[in-house]
């Protein structure tokens, strides 16, 4: 049992609070910027939570890939928006970018510098695809056709499978389930709302070998928002379903300097342990894991990392565990982005606003019976020759 | 398999750091690789400081061009870059050096594509005869 002192505050004794949040539905080549995405979500998100424009003094906007080369991009999303912040945070972190806006904008109100903060995150790489990734990559990277994503995933499977074994089925059981989420989420992509059989996943085709089609995410529109504030302003303004963060940890670059690294091990490894001694909690009491999905065998490598279950076991524990979200570890119950589609870097966030409305209890015909806590966490960025750049995690619980 | 490969487009030199030495290697049949000039450890891609000592400890040296798959991947769809290539092997290849180095395998024997089977310095061809690295299985 980790000391009571390792832990952050516990969430019902928080200062800080989630307090709301809003989401557009996932849609394909809508034919609309991030600006104008990001508008409906703060006008839906003003609707449920009352809240004036000028309410708003502190934004995290999530960088988005269609508006990849653009420097100024928060600051013309304020002017976009109407919003005049005393905070503005651009969150870089690529698929970890509104956990970590979200941590930050809580640091921001503790300080003082806002006292109502929005995590934005609204992305169209689906209708506009703008990102130029620059560094190494064209030099050392791009010759080989080894930029995108299903390459770095495809060199993964193949060294997992070799180290530990690879179970298609246990990887279409991820598909499946979080398929039947999507089925159950008027926001998922529509073409992605028909339930998966077995087959469907072990015939999709193969596209960087061993991964399938349906091991992977499709690109869409969207966007969705969190508001951070304090636990007095969300009392004042009689906003009463509340979350918060009991622990949280982040790694950039993990064994960066190895230049044999097992490129099978990732940040979650890492920082697990200090997770969980914040929360006070074991994975055994993790009430449902909403991670970060790009690619199955992310989901199967971050089970076995964040402790759930041994190394190379991960395929055992998913076939072993009913994993819908009325069983006993709910996955990704709004459908993960490889069900209900990826807005881009907004997808990023989809997780954690589906954790937030099932803490909350409006998870609808989906809902998580006994939503105490929940596990959110976010991968960012494709680096060269290794797994992944950013692991984040978080654990929330109703505040 | 493709008829015609296309022409792959030649990225522009030391866009990212000083990688000079490798390109004047490709053009003359050598792989030269950068490496701590105080630990000896090579690194790959070239960085602006050594991994090791985090100074500019930076030397390159031409390597055997030997070395062993450590995983890889067959891109079988187009739009992920490998257009006109497909399908298009993909390794990463520890050589013998000690260094992970992520490379092609034209034309290689897809069945005898394992972890662990050993490759040798090949030469691929970019646009305007440029050369880069490749592996071929031994």
């Amino acid at each position: 049992m980790a000391p009571e002192s390792l832990g952050r505050t516990a969430a019902r004794e928080s200062a800080q609070v989630v307090a709301g949040y809003a989401e557009i539905p996932n849609r394909f080549k809508t034919g609309r910027s991030a600006y104008d995405l990001a508008g409906e979500v703060l006008a839906a998100l003003l609707d449920r939570m009352n809240l004036a424009l000028e309410d708003i003094d502190g934004l995290s906007v999530t960088a988005a890939l269609s508006e990849g080369t653009n420097p100024f991009y928060a600051a013309y999303m304020c002017e976009a928006l109407g919003i005049t912040p005393t905070w503005l945070h651009l969150s870089g972190l690529g698929g970890c970018s509104a956990l970590s806006g979200l941590m930050r904008a809580m640091s921001a109100v503790r300080e003082g510098e806002c006292r109502i903060a929005v995590v934005l995150s609204a992305d169209a790489p689906s209708t506009i695809y703008r990102a130029d990734f620059g560094a190494q990559r064209p030099e050392f990277q791009e010759p080989q056709a080894a930029a995108r994503p299903p390459a770095a995933f495809g060199l993964l499977m193949n060294r997992y499978a070799h180290q530990y074994g690879l179970d298609p089925n246990a990887l279409g059981k991820i598909a499946q389930v979080q398929r039947e989420h999507a089925v159950r989420n008027d926001n998922a992509l529509p073409k992605l709302r028909t339930p998966l059989s077995m087959e469907d996943y072990l015939q999709s085709r193969v596209i960087a070998d061993p991964l399938r089609l349906l091991d992977s995410v499709m690109f869409c529109d969207g966007g969705n928002a969190l508001v951070v504030t304090s636990r007095e302003e969300a009392k004042r303004r009689g906003w009463s379903k509340l979350a918060a963060p009991v622990a949280y940890a982040e790694i950039t670059n993990f064994n960066g300097r190895d230049p044999l690294a097992d490129i099978t091990e990732t940040g979650f490894g890492q920082l697990a342990p200090r997770l969980f001694a914040q929360a006070n909690l074991k994975p055994a009491d993790i009430r449902m894991f909403q991670p970060y999905d790009d690619f199955t065998i992310a989901v199967q490598m971050q089970l076995e990392q964040l402790g759930f279950c041994e190394r190379g076991a991960g395929a055992r524990f998913i076939l072993e565990t009913d994993l819908s979200f009325a069983g006993k570890l709910p996955l990704n119950t709004g459908g993960g982005q490889i069900s209900a589609g990826q807005p881009g870097l907004a997808g990023g966030a989809l997780n954690l606003v589906e954790a937030v409305r099932q803490l909350f209890g409006e998870g609808g015909q989906r809902q998580v019976p006994d939503p105490r806590n929940a596990l959110v966490t976010g991968i960012g960025v494709i680096p060269y020759g290794r797994n992944w750049s950013t692991s984040a995690a978080m654990i929330l619980e109703p505040a | 398999m493709s008829q015609e490969t296309p022409a792959r487009r030649v990225p522009a030199e030391s866009a990212f750091t000083d990688s000079a030495a490798f390109w004047q290697g490709t053009r003359e049949g050598k792989l030269v690789l950068q490496y701590c000039t105080k630990t000896g450890r090579f690194q790959h891609f070239p960085r602006p400081v050594s991994l090791a000592t985090g100074r500019r400890t930076l030397g390159w040296k031409e390597v055997s061009g030997n070395g062993t798959i450590y995983s890889h991947t067959v891109l079988r769809t187009p739009g992920l870059g490998a257009d006109g290539r497909l399908p298009c092997p993909l390794a990463l290849v520890d050589l013998d050096e000690g260094v992970r180095i992520l490379a092609n395998l034209p034309g290689a024997d897809l069945d005898r594509l394992k972890i662990g089977a050993r490759v040798r310095l090949v030469w691929d061809t970019l646009a305007g005869d440029a050369r880069y690295p490749a592996f071929a299985l031994t």
